[in-house]
């Protein structure tokens, strides 16, 4: 972050717009006393302040409602909002004065929450309401909602801006974080725009338009839908298919309830949904991380009963995971074995249970020129790496398999355009070569962008299946939502 | 038959105090997310520093010594697992080897290698009404340590669930990062908590060198230390289920004590190996039976890093 | 290459020296006198080493041997239990329980030791094999309850270790295998074992060097081969450090663990076999030092990394031996262990030499930048 100056007054609706590492959460989390600025000065009522920890921020009045939720699971809802300023009596923590004081603040801005309830028994869209009782509980007056919607239903998210709405009719100032456009500019009077750590622009809402605003995050008019060249394409033989498939997530409940569906030889299949509906369970399931409870999996038409992820390999299955730290890579070792992770017992990576180092070094080497790894060296520690060029080692290494299935899962996030673009165009061409690609991401517009067919998860189910000639934002926007019936193409 | 039981009740009496203290101590680090298996070091420790301190000071101060000698071992171990975010193990057996050697470097350089010389050993409580209850009166003849080990459980539980400074600590080890962004200082309650497990873990070792015994011996604690750190697991991290553990394998070893005294045939049926190895086994018994995921905090063991939330 | 082996040994190194410096404070402190402190570390130099002064004296080889038979028996058990330790760190267990898995080794040992009539050279292998399966199943035991059910090693092994010292030394070695009493003696410990199963010295009388560090430095080298060039070892480190990733690349990560635990046990176990086949000749009344403690400093010291772990224990291994010299000069021979211990807890705050060492590079570039 460089050189940035913002200014925020009461009433103000501020949105905060970038793409992801443009700094904006750095920004707030300077605000909010979290990270200490190098250069420059805060001030606050026009007396500048510093501030040395959340402490400081919130006794100026200033609230924050965290992407990651703020909450111990284990703690009632009055016991996570009055943490830190606890009601005593004689010593002794005053719980009742707790839960009625609590209870004053959800009634005064019109939240309905239990607050003897335990967090971990809320649903996301209460817990977050929990995070802004639990500023507006402080007497916060300035409101940093950093990247709210992300886990919400558009519902709760409309609900959500209500509030917000509310509050700021009410005097309080809210700054909203976001690189959804749309509901940035239905909900904001004032935009300001950051890249690369720096404010490009700061504009009022109604003089703009999406279409601006996405020129100025990504810097030129470098368009996020990259692969319109794409031709039309005769999908062939289906590689991947799902038939009233069943599964549970890890603490036990239900995640994926008799979905069925299909993957086609040389066609992107994607997977819309928000957030915990289903579709992370849906990409373990198909590269065996999951077991199937019920239902069938074929895989290139044979039935597979039980997939583990080294049969999944040996069936011409990649994975490139959301989370690649904790399921792609293995951070402290060196960029050619992660290359070798997953075909560490075949050649060229090993021979006769010994590792191969020459043939490793050798193919590790193509690759770094091939996807541009940066830097180029194949015993650099992976961690060493940026997040991007982490990314393109996994992609690399998994379109290096030559996968029949690829399964892919949010596989831009973090990722700077440049990355982006590699990215798609990668993914394009495995279609090309007659690859099924099967897409998940909670970047509906990534999904609309790449997909030959669509379908969307809502609470563990299909509720549609749309053909690319058909796509219609609204109606997967309601599918999403669970709020039409099942539909399919 | 009566006597026998009153006989062991006594025994246990004297016995468990140190583990209760140790348990405790136990107990508040991890509630607090630092993982401390260096309970045995920080009881040598106190009990080194106590026996050393009575043969100069009044014993009672020299229990006082043996808590602060404690509570250094333990803001070494605070120290380096909060500020230099270490391995919380690695420096918790750090701590234990340290004590070890250096209580017996120590013990050889100012005294005899077996033990210090004997001191005057704290004063027991005759108490007038008891006394004259049977088996009830087992209870009485014991030093101050062993009524506060009745009563600090009580205290603990009070202050861990009843306080404000028991909420931050419960928050501390479940989400740090929770209790960092409402300003609660996520590191002073950490330290806070490790160093008074090493006061508490101090008094553990006093006691064993002042009131159960009365001098240090070279080989103190013998695993007492360890075997808190069972207590604290059998009792789910919680104050009194640490404590009813520490009663329950104190009794079990004064049960082992009397039967080989009163009645060693016994012990050709049930070699005292296993009687021994029972609160161990018992202790790993209980963790494969329960469910997944028992009820240590979410955040032990995970050094708090504010930059990476 | 190098710069990468000077970078991951320095704070270890640093943190020895340390040890060392603080150490030698403490006598010159606890004696008042500088030259105490000097002179007891001098002979505790020759005492590990072997005793130049006085074989440049032409006081004959024995000078050497002796104290080198002491210093590699000692860096042998020093060496195994560190390697069980490592080898389990490697599959990410933290295994505490190298004194429990040695100790059944070494009652297996002891028991094969004993009861079997076999040639010599066959004898002791088998009396290590059985320790080490000894060990090793012992070893499996917190890993069985790790991956089914969610116990965490470090709970359950510090629980093994006492169940192993109370089954061992308090049952069998006092009840079913307790020495035959010769005459009115009555022994502790349990039965000689055979001569045959003893291991062979390597120096002749005069110094008890035996054939046990031979094995410790085979296993420590062969340990490093598996791990750095074989596909298993390979396998087995990603497993410690993602084991998530790991599952999602196709590795079976229980095997991995279990297998590494049974390795882990089995190297403790075998620490065991050397004890008894090597030194004691028998089980002793009991093990009496905590070498399994001993090996998780000497892992750690040693960065986890086999060649390292050697590199450690014969360091220590040495002290140890040239430690018992000391107590000419007033100071327990357990004073390495102290040494040992404070090495630890300065290797346990790596982070620090990290910083300190960041600091030194930042700052001189900086001084050197007017001049360039």
């Amino acid at each position: 972050m460089d050189g940035v100056s913002l200014e925020i007054a009461p009433g103000d609706r501020l949105a905060l717009v970038g793409e992801n590492g443009a700094g904006k959460s750095s920004l707030m989390n300077v605000l909010y006393g979290l990270y200490q600025p190098d250069r420059g000065t805060i001030s606050a009522d026009g007396r500048p302040v510093r501030l040395r920890s959340p402490k400081d921020a919130i006794a100026l009045g200033i609230g924050m409602v965290h992407q990651h939720f703020m909450l111990v699971p284990s703690l009632t809802v009055a016991e996570n909002v009055v943490l830190g300023r606890e009601p005593t009596r004689r010593g002794l923590l005053d719980l009742d004065r707790a839960c009625a004081e609590v209870e004053q603040t959800c009634r005064r801005f019109g939240f309905g929450l239990e607050v003897r309830t335990r967090i971990e028994s809320l649903t996301v869209g209460s817990q977050q309401k929990v995070e802004i009782v639990k500023a507006l509980h402080r007497g916060a007056k300035t409101l940093i909602l950093d990247e709210p919607t992300a886990v919400l239903t558009p519902q709760e998210s409309d609900e959500l801006f209500k509030v917000a709405r509310e509050l700021s009719s009410a005097g309080h100032a809210v700054v909203l974080i976001s690189h959804k456009l749309k509901e940035v500019l239905s909900f904001a009077t004032r935009v300001a725009v950051m890249r690369r750590g720096k404010k490009v622009a700061e504009v009022p809402a109604e003089k703009t338009t999406p279409e601006e605003l996405a020129a100025l995050t990504v810097g030129s008019e470098l368009s996020r839908e990259t692969n319109g060249a794409r031709g039309p394409k005769k999908p062939g033989a289906p590689v991947l298919e799902l038939e009233r498939a069943t599964c549970r997530t890890a603490d036990g409940r239900k995640a994926l309830l008799e979905v069925t569906l299909s993957v086609r030889e040389g066609e992107v299949v994607g997977i819309a949904g928000v957030d915990g509906n289903g579709q992370q369970e849906l990409a373990e399931l198909v590269t065996g991380l999951r077991p199937l409870e019920g239902g069938k999996l074929r895989l290139c038409a044979e039935e597979v009963r039980r997939l583990d992820p080294s049969l999944a390999r040996r069936m011409g299955v990649a994975h490139v995971p959301e989370d690649r730290l904790l399921w792609a890579v293995v951070g402290p070792m060196s960029v050619e074995e992660n290359i070798s992770l997953g075909r560490q017992h075949l050649p060229p990576f090993s021979h006769g249970g010994l590792v191969d180092s020459r043939g490793r070094r050798q193919r590790a080497c193509s690759l770094i020129r091939d996807f541009d790894i940066r830097p180029p060296d194949p015993q650099a520690a992976l961690s060493r790496l940026s997040g991007g060029n982490q990314q393109k080692v996994v992609v690399s290494r998994e379109l290096d398999c030559a996968p029949r299935l690829l399964v892919v899962v949010q596989p831009t996030r973090g990722l700077d355009v440049a990355s982006v673009a590699l990215v798609h165009r990668r993914l394009a061409k495995e279609r090309e070569r007659g690859c099924g690609v099967l897409l998940v991401s909670l970047d509906l517009d990534e999904v609309l962008a790449l997909s030959d067919r669509i379908y969307v998860l809502y609470g563990g189910r299909v509720t549609g299946e749309l053909e690319r000639a058909s796509f219609d934002e609204r109606r997967i926007g309601r599918l999403m939502l669970g709020a039409e019936e099942a539909t399919f193409a | 038959m009566l006597e026998v039981l009153e006989a062991l009740l006594f025994l246990a009496f004297d016995y468990a105090p140190a583990l209760v203290f140790a348990s405790l101590g136990a107990v508040l680090s991890e509630r607090a997310g630092v993982v401390n298996v260096g309970v045995e070091g920080m009881m040598r420790a106190g009990a080194f520093a106590a026996a050393v301190g009575a043969l100069v000071v009044p014993t009672p101060l020299g229990v006082v010594l043996g808590m602060l000698a404690g509570a250094c071992l333990g803001a070494v171990h605070a120290y380096l697992c909060i500020r230099w975010r270490s391995e919380q193990v690695v420096s918790g057996m750090a701590i234990n080897l340290v004590a070890l050697a250096a209580g017996t470097f120590l013990l050889e350089a100012l005294f005899a290698p077996t033990g210090t010389p004997p001191i005057a050993q704290l004063e027991r409580w005759s108490l007038p009404l008891l006394k004259e209850v049977p088996i009830v009166r087992a209870a009485s003849g014991h030093s101050a340590l062993t009524y506060l080990a009745l009563a600090l459980p009580l205290a603990f539980h009070l202050a861990l669930w009843r306080t404000a400074f028991g909420l931050r600590v419960r928050a501390a080890g479940e989400k740090p990062a929770a209790a960092e962004t409402l300003g609660v200082s996520v590191s002073g309650v950490r330290y806070a908590c490790v160093v008074g497990a090493g006061l508490l873990a101090g008094l553990g070792g006093a006691t064993l060198s002042t009131s159960t015994l009365d001098r240090f011996e070279h080989h103190m604690p013998a695993g007492l230390g360890f075997m808190a750190v069972a207590a604290m697991v059998f009792g789910r991290w919680t104050p009194l289920g640490a404590f009813a553990a520490s009663a329950f394998f104190s009794l079990g070893n004064a049960l082992r004590i009397g039967v080989a005294s009163s009645a060693p045939a016994v012990l050709q049926v049930v070699p005292q190996g296993f009687l021994l190895a029972l609160p161990y086994a018992l202790t790993l018994l209980v963790l494969g039976l329960q469910r997944r995921r028992g009820a240590a905090p979410a955040a032990l063991g995970v050094p708090y890093d504010p930059e990476t939330r | 290459m190098r710069e990468r082996l000077i970078r991951g040994a320095l704070p270890s190194v640093l943190s020895v020296a340390a040890a060392l410096l603080l150490c030698f404070a403490a006598i010159a402190v606890v004696a008042a006198s500088a030259k105490v402190a000097l002179d007891a570390y001098l002979a505790m130099v020759w005492g590990g080493l072997g005793d130049l002064p006085r074989f440049l004296d032409g006081a004959g080889v024995a000078v050497l041997a002796r104290p080198w038979g002491e210093a590699a028996t000692k860096a042998g058990l020093l060496a195994l239990t560190g390697l069980s330790v490592a080898v389990a760190f490697k599959a990410g267990l933290f295994n505490i329980g190298a004194q429990g898995q040695m100790i059944l080794g070494a009652i297996a040992a002891a028991f094969l030791g004993a009861q079997l009539e076999l040639p010599a050279l066959v004898h002791p292998l088998l009396c290590i094999s059985g320790a080490a399966v000894a060990g090793g199943l012992y070893g499996l035991l917190p890993a069985a309850l790790k991956l089914r059910r969610g116990v965490h090693e470090v709970i359950s092994t510090i629980m093994l270790n006492w169940i192993a010292v109370s089954l061992v030394e308090n049952w069998l070695v006092v009840g079913p295998l307790r020495a035959r009493a010769s005459g009115d003696l009555s022994i502790s410990g349990t039965d000689e074992i055979a001569a045959t199963a003893q291991l062979p010295r390597l120096l002749g009388e005069t110094s008890r060097l035996h054939a046990g560090f031979l094995v410790a430095v085979a296993a420590a080298v062969l340990l490093h081969l598996w791990l750095s060039r074989t596909r298993l070892g390979f396998e087995t480190r990603a497993v410690g450090l993602a084991p998530e990733a790991a599952r999602a690349s196709g590795i079976p990560v229980h095997g991995r663990i279990y297998q590494a635990m049974a390795l882990s046990g089995a190297l403790a176990g075998m620490a065991g076999a050397l004890l008894v086949l090597g030194t004691e000749h028998k089980f002793p009344a009991t093990i009496g030092a905590p070498y399994g403690f001993d090996g998780i400093a000497i892992a750690l010291i040693g960065q986890n990394h086999p060649l390292g772990v050697l590199a450690t224990a014969l360091l220590f291994g040495a002290l140890r031996a040239g430690g018992t010299r000391m107590q000419l000069f007033g100071v327990h021979k357990s004073f390495p262990e102290l040494i040992q211990g404070l090495a630890l807890l300065f290797v346990a705050g790596r982070m620090v030499w990290d910083h300190l060492l960041a600091l030194s590079k930042r700052k001189r570039p900086a001084e050197e930048a007017p001049r360039a």
